[in-house]
C-alpha cells in the first residue's frame, strides 16, 4: 500500500444518525397508508345497510358465506347468525348491495333456498351442492327501505317467473288443495296453488294461488274452479264412463277452471275462489250465488218440525239471500228453561244479496240486520214445497213484535229472533181433498145417469110418447071446438042480461022476504023492462017474458041457485070487463031472444041444474087453462133446454144408428109439439078471451 | 471473526466504498469510478428507509395473520383457514410436523425478523445491547432468511394452481396470502436498507467515543 493509503487524512466522522434528510422511501408507507385509507373509505361507502331477517331456524345458514340472492344474483352475504331475544327465533344479518337496497321495502319477502322434493318434482337441486341461499323478493320499485324483515317459512308463490294473478282459494265439500299443485286450463299449466292452510274459523282449508301471466285475463267473477285430481267412476244407462283429467293430475293432483258464463267482471288480485270437488258442482254453483263471504247466524226454533235440512233457502221478502248449512239439536236448560232438544239451524247470510253495496261485508250486514230486528224482523219457518214438504226459513217483518235483537252467545254465535212457524201442512191437505175426491160416488152417478139415459130413450122411443102431441093436439082441436060452438060463444052475452037481472033480483031478496018482495022484484023488473023498451024495440015483449020469469022465479030453489049465480058471477066478471061485455047492449035483443028460449027450455026444469053445472065446470076449466097458459112459457123454456140437452146428447150418436134415428124423430115430433104449444101459448097469452072466443 | 480492535473501517482510513461493486475510492468521490454508483461513507436514510419498509411490512403482516391464506373448496364443503387456524388444525389431525414447519416459516421467522430488524436500528440509534460481531451475524442471517419465508406463499401458489378439479374440489389463495407475500417482501426490502456500515459506527460510538487512529486496513468489511 502507499504512504497515502498508509496515513490517509482522518475525515470528520460523523455519527450515522445524526442526518437531517428525509427519505423519500417514507412516500410508500404515505401512499399506501393513503390507498388503505381510501380502500377504507370507499368499502365504508359502497357498503350497504344491514337488514336483518328473521326466521324460525337457520338451517344451512352460514355467516360470510350463504348469499342473499335476488332472481339468482347474490346480492349480498349473510354476516351473522344470531338469536332474537328469548331465542325463539334466529336472526339472519344479511349485507345487502347498496345498489338493490333502496328495493328492500316493506312488500320485500325472504325466504331459505333449500333441496325439495316432492310429486311436482326435484327444486333447488343445486343447493345440495353450494349449500343453501336466501332468496329474497321484491318489486322494482323503490319504496321506504327497512331494516326488519320476517322470513317466510317456505318459498311464496309470488316470485320470479310466476308473477300473474294472486288468488286465494277455498276448498269446498271433498276438494282438496295440495301444495304446489298445477292449475291447469285446458291441459296447459297455467298457475299453481301454494301451501294450504285450515282458515282461521277452523271450516274449511285455504290455500294461495297464482295464475301467471297472461292467463290471468281468463279469470273473471263467473270463473268457477273446481279439482281436477282423482277419477270418477260412473254407471248408467250410457254405460260406465271412468273419467280423469291426465295422469299426471291424478297423481299429483290439479285444479281446473272454466269461465262458465260470459259477462264476468274482471278479479282484484286476492280474491277468494271456492274449488269444488267436481265439475258438476261447479256448474251448479254459478247460479246458487257467489260464495263471498258470508255472515253466520243461528236461529233456535221451539218447535222441531221435520223438513229443514241443510241447505235450504233463507228467504226474505221472498229474495234468497243465503242458505242453512248446518242443523243442530241442542240442549241448553239456561237458555231455554228444559231439557227439550231445541233445533238450532246454522244459517249463511251473503250479505250482497241483503242489497247493500258491492263492497258491503260482515259488519255492515251485521248492523242492518240488527237495525232490522230492531223494528220486528224475526225468523220463521215456511213451507217450502207443497209436494215434499220441504221447509225454509224466511225473514219477516212481525209488526208489534216485543223487542228484541239479536243475541250473541259466549262462543260468539248470533242468535236471529223467531217469531211462530208458517207452515201450511200441504201434504195433509191435498190428502184430504183426494179422499174426499175419492170418496164421491162417482161410480154410482155414473150407474144412474146410464139408467137415466137409459130410461129416457125408452120413453122417448115408446109409442105412448109419440102419441101424446097428437092427442094433445087433439085435445086442442077439441076444446077449440067446443070453445068455437056458437052455444058457448053465445054463451056469455045471453048470460050477461041474465046474471044482471038474476044480480038485482038477488039483491032484492037480500032486502026483503025473497017470496014478499018478488012483487016488488016482478015491479023493477017491469021498470027496467020498461026502461029499456023505451031505448029498444020490442021491450014490451021482452018485459012479459021477464015477468013471466019472475013468476017462475019463484018456483024455482032460488037459494041454491043465487050461490051459484054468485060463484058464476065471480068468474064471470072478468069477462064481462072486456070489450066483448061492453058491447053487450048491441047484442043484448038477440041475447034476451036467446034467454027467452033459455027460460023457456028452463021452464021445462032440470036445464038449469045442467047449465050451471056445465057453466061452473067451463069456469074452471077457463081458470086452469089461464093458469095454463101463464105457466106454458116457462115449461116451453124448460121443455126447449130439455130438448136442446137431449139432442146434444144423442148427436153424439151416429145419424146412421137406428136409436139415434128414432130418438131424433121422436125429438122432432116432441119438439113440433113443443112448438105448437108454444105458438098456443103465445096465442092465449096475446089474447086470453080467444080461448073463449075462438078468435 | 475477527478482532473488532484490529479492523480499521473505510471511513477511518479516509475512504469511502463502493457499495455494488466494493471499489474503494477517496473521500470526497461522488460517483465510483468503477461501476459509477453513487458513492456515500453512510448511507444517511438508511434507518429512514429501514423503519418506513419495517412499518409496512408489520402493516401488512396483520391482515395476513388474520385473513384466510388457503380458501379450499370440496365438493361438500368450502373451508378456508387463516395460517395459524390452519396450523392447528393440522396439529389437530395429527401432523405436528407440518403444524410445525408452518408455524415456523410463516409466524415465528416474520416475527424474529420484524424484532431483529427494529433491535438493530434501535441498536444504531439508542447503543446497542450486543456485540458488533453478534450484531452483524443477526444483521446476516436476517437478511439470507428473509427470502426464505415466501416458502408459505409458493405453497399456496402450488397448490392453487394443481388443485382446480372444478367442482370436485379447488383451492384458491386467500386473501392473506398477497398481504404475507407483501409483508415479506417489505421486510426483505427493510434489511436490504439497512445500512450494516452503522453498525460499526454506533459500536465505536458507543464503546469507542473518539475513534482510535486506525492501522491502514485492506482487507474492509463493507
Amino acid at each position: 500500500m502507499t504512504s497515502d493509503t498508509q496515513n490517509p487524512p482522518t475525515p470528520p466522522v460523523t455519527r450515522g444518525r445524526a442526518n437531517k434528510t428525509i427519505s423519500l422511501v417514507w412516500i410508500v408507507p404515505l401512499v399506501a397508508l393513503l390507498a388503505v385509507l381510501f380502500i377504507a373509505f370507499r368499502a365504508y361507502s359502497d357498503r350497504g345497510p344491514l337488514i336483518e331477517i328473521s326466521f324460525e331456524n337457520a338451517a344451512g345458514v352460514k355467516a360470510d358465506s350463504t348469499e342473499l340472492r335476488y332472481r339468482d344474483v347474490r346480492v349480498g352475504l349473510v354476516e351473522d347468525v344470531t338469536f332474537a331475544e328469548g331465542l325463539d327465533r334466529v336472526i339472519i344479518s344479511v349485507r345487502v348491495d347498496k345498489e338493490v337496497a333502496p328495493f328492500i321495502d316493506e312488500r320485500a319477502t325472504f325466504w331459505v333456498v333449500r333441496p325439495q322434493v316432492s310429486a311436482q318434482g326435484v327444486s333447488g337441486l343445486s343447493t345440495v351442492l353450494s349449500g343453501v341461499y336466501i332468496e329474497g323478493f321484491w318489486d322494482t320499485d323503490a319504496g321506504t327501505p327497512q331494516t326488519r324483515f320476517e322470513g317466510l317459512k317456505d318459498a311464496p308463490l309470488e316470485r320470479h317467473g310466476q308473477e300473474g294473478l294472486q288468488l286465494s282459494f277455498r276448498a269446498s265439500g271433498r276438494a282438496s288443495l295440495m301444495e304446489d299443485t298445477p292449475i291447469l286450463y285446458r291441459g296447459v299449466t297455467v298457475g299453481r296453488v301454494g301451501k294450504p292452510f285450515i282458515s282461521e274459523d277452523g271450516a274449511s282449508a285455504e290455500a294461495p294461488a297464482v295464475i301467471f301471466e297472461p292467463h290471468d285475463r281468463l279469470i273473471s267473477t263467473s270463473t268457477r274452479f273446481w279439482d281436477a285430481s282423482g277419477f270418477s267412476f260412473s254407471l248408467g244407462p250410457g254405460g260406465a264412463a271412468l273419467d280423469f283429467s291426465s295422469v299426471a293430475s291424478l297423481v299429483s293432483g290439479g285444479v281446473t277452471f272454466e269461465t262458465m258464463v260470459s259477462g264476468g267482471e274482471p278479479i282484484s288480485p286476492g280474491a277468494t275462489f271456492v274449488v269444488y270437488p267436481e265439475e258438476s258442482a261447479a256448474r251448479s254453483s254459478l247460479f246458487a250465488g257467489d260464495d263471498s263471504e258470508v255472515l253466520r247466524l243461528s236461529v233456535v226454533f221451539a218447535e222441531n218440525v221435520t223438513g229443514l235440512s241443510a241447505g235450504a233457502s233463507v228467504e226474505l221478502n221472498g229474495l234468497a239471500i243465503g242458505e242453512v248449512t248446518s242443523i243442530n239439536g241442542l240442549i241448553d236448560p239456561e237458555q231455554f228453561g228444559d231439557n227439550r232438544v231445541h233445533l238450532v239451524a246454522t244459517l249463511a247470510i251473503r250479505p250482497a244479496r241483503l242489497g247493500l253495496a258491492a263492497d258491503a261485508g260482515q259488519g255492515e250486514a251485521l248492523t242492518y240486520l240488527e237495525d232490522r230486528v230492531a223494528t220486528g224482523l224475526r225468523a220463521r219457518l215456511a213451507s217450502a214445497s207443497i209436494l215434499t214438504g220441504g221447509l225454509k226459513i224466511e225473514l219477516v217483518d212481525v209488526p208489534d213484535a216485543p223487542p228484541e235483537e239479536l243475541r250473541e252467545s259466549e262462543q260468539g254465535t248470533l242468535y236471529l229472533p223467531t217469531t211462530d212457524s208458517d207452515i201450511s201442512d200441504v201434504t195433509a191437505t191435498a190428502q184430504g181433498v183426494f179422499e174426499r175426491i175419492n170418496a164421491l160416488p162417482i161410480e154410482e152417478v155414473m150407474v144412474s145417469a146410464t139408467e137415466l139415459f137409459n130410461s129416457a130413450r125408452g120413453l122417448i122411443e115408446s109409442d105412448d110418447l109419440r102419441a101424446v102431441p097428437e092427442n094433445l093436439n087433439g085435445l086442442l082441436g077439441d076444446a077449440r071446438q067446443v070453445i068455437s060452438s056458437d052455444e058457448v060463444q053465445a054463451l056469455p052475452e045471453q048470460l050477461a042480461g041474465l046474471i044482471e037481472e038474476l044480480d038485482r033480483t038477488v039483491e032484492s031478496f037480500n032486502e026483503a022476504a025473497i017470496m014478499a018482495r018478488l012483487g016488488e022484484a016482478a015491479e023493477s023488473a017491469t021498470e027496467a023492462a020498461t026502461g029499456v023498451s023505451d031505448a029498444v024495440e020490442g021491450v014490451p015483449e021482452l018485459v012479459e017474458q021477464l015477468n013471466t020469469v019472475a013468476a017462475r022465479a019463484g018456483e024455482v030453489e032460488i037459494q041454491q041457485l043465487a050461490d051459484e049465480l054468485t060463484e058464476l058471477v065471480r068468474s064471470a066478471d072478468a069477462l064481462i070487463a072486456s070489450d066483448d061485455t061492453r058491447a053487450l047492449p048491441g047484442k043484448l035483443n038477440d041475447a034476451l031472444a036467446e034467454l027467452s028460449a033459455v027460460l023457456a027450455e028452463l021452464r021445462e026444469g032440470g036445464v038449469v041444474d045442467n047449465a050451471v053445472s056445465a057453466l061452473d065446470s067451463a069456469s074452471e076449466a077457463a081458470d086452469t087453462i089461464a093458469e095454463a097458459g101463464r105457466d106454458l112459457p116457462r115449461l116451453i123454456e124448460q121443455a126447449r133446454a130439455v130438448l136442446s140437452r137431449a139432442n146434444a146428447t144423442l148427436e153424439g150418436y151416429q145419424a146412421e144408428n137406428g136409436l139415434g134415428r128414432d130418438a131424433r124423430s121422436a125429438l122432432i115430433e116432441v119438439q113440433k109439439a113443443a112448438k105448437a104449444v108454444a105458438s098456443l101459448a103465445r096465442a092465449i097469452e096475446r089474447n086470453p078471451n080467444s080461448l073463449l072466443t075462438g078468435r | 471473526m475477527e478482532v473488532a480492535g484490529d479492523l480499521r473501517t473505510a471511513r477511518e482510513m479516509g475512504l469511502v466504498a463502493c457499495r455494488q461493486c466494493m471499489r474503494v475510492s477517496p473521500r470526497g468521490a461522488e460517483t465510483c469510478p468503477r461501476c459509477g454508483g453513487a458513492l456515500a461513507s453512510r448511507d444517511e436514510t438508511s434507518l429512514q428507509k429501514v423503519w418506513a419498509w419495517w412499518l409496512l411490512g408489520l402493516a401488512c403482516y396483520v391482515p395476513a395473520n388474520l385473513y384466510p391464506m388457503l380458501e379450499t373448496r370440496t365438493l361438500v364443503s368450502t373451508q378456508s383457514d387463516t395460517i395459524v387456524g390452519g396450523a392447528i388444525d393440522l396439529a389437530h389431525h395429527g401432523a405436528y410436523g407440518v403444524a410445525a414447519i408452518i408455524l415456523i416459516a410463516s409466524v415465528a421467522i416474520p416475527m424474529a425478523k420484524f424484532i431483529a430488524l427494529a433491535g438493530l436500528a434501535l441498536g444504531v440509534r439508542y447503543g446497542p445491547q450486543l456485540s458488533e460481531a453478534r450484531r452483524h451475524l443477526l444483521y446476516e442471517v436476517v437478511e439470507y432468511i428473509g427470502r426464505w419465508s415466501m416458502i408459505d406463499v409458493f405453497v399456496v401458489a402450488i397448490l392453487s394452481s394443481l388443485v382446480q378439479l372444478q367442482a370436485l374440489a379447488s383451492i384458491t389463495p386467500g386473501r392473506a396470502s398477497l398481504f404475507f407475500a407483501l409483508s415479506v417482501i417489505f421486510t426483505m426490502l427493510s434489511a436490504r436498507s439497512f445500512d450494516s456500515r452503522l453498525i460499526w459506527d454506533s459500536d465505536s460510538g458507543a464503546q469507542e467515543h473518539s475513534p482510535a487512529p486506525g492501522q491502514p486496513q485492506e482487507d474492509l468489511t463493507a
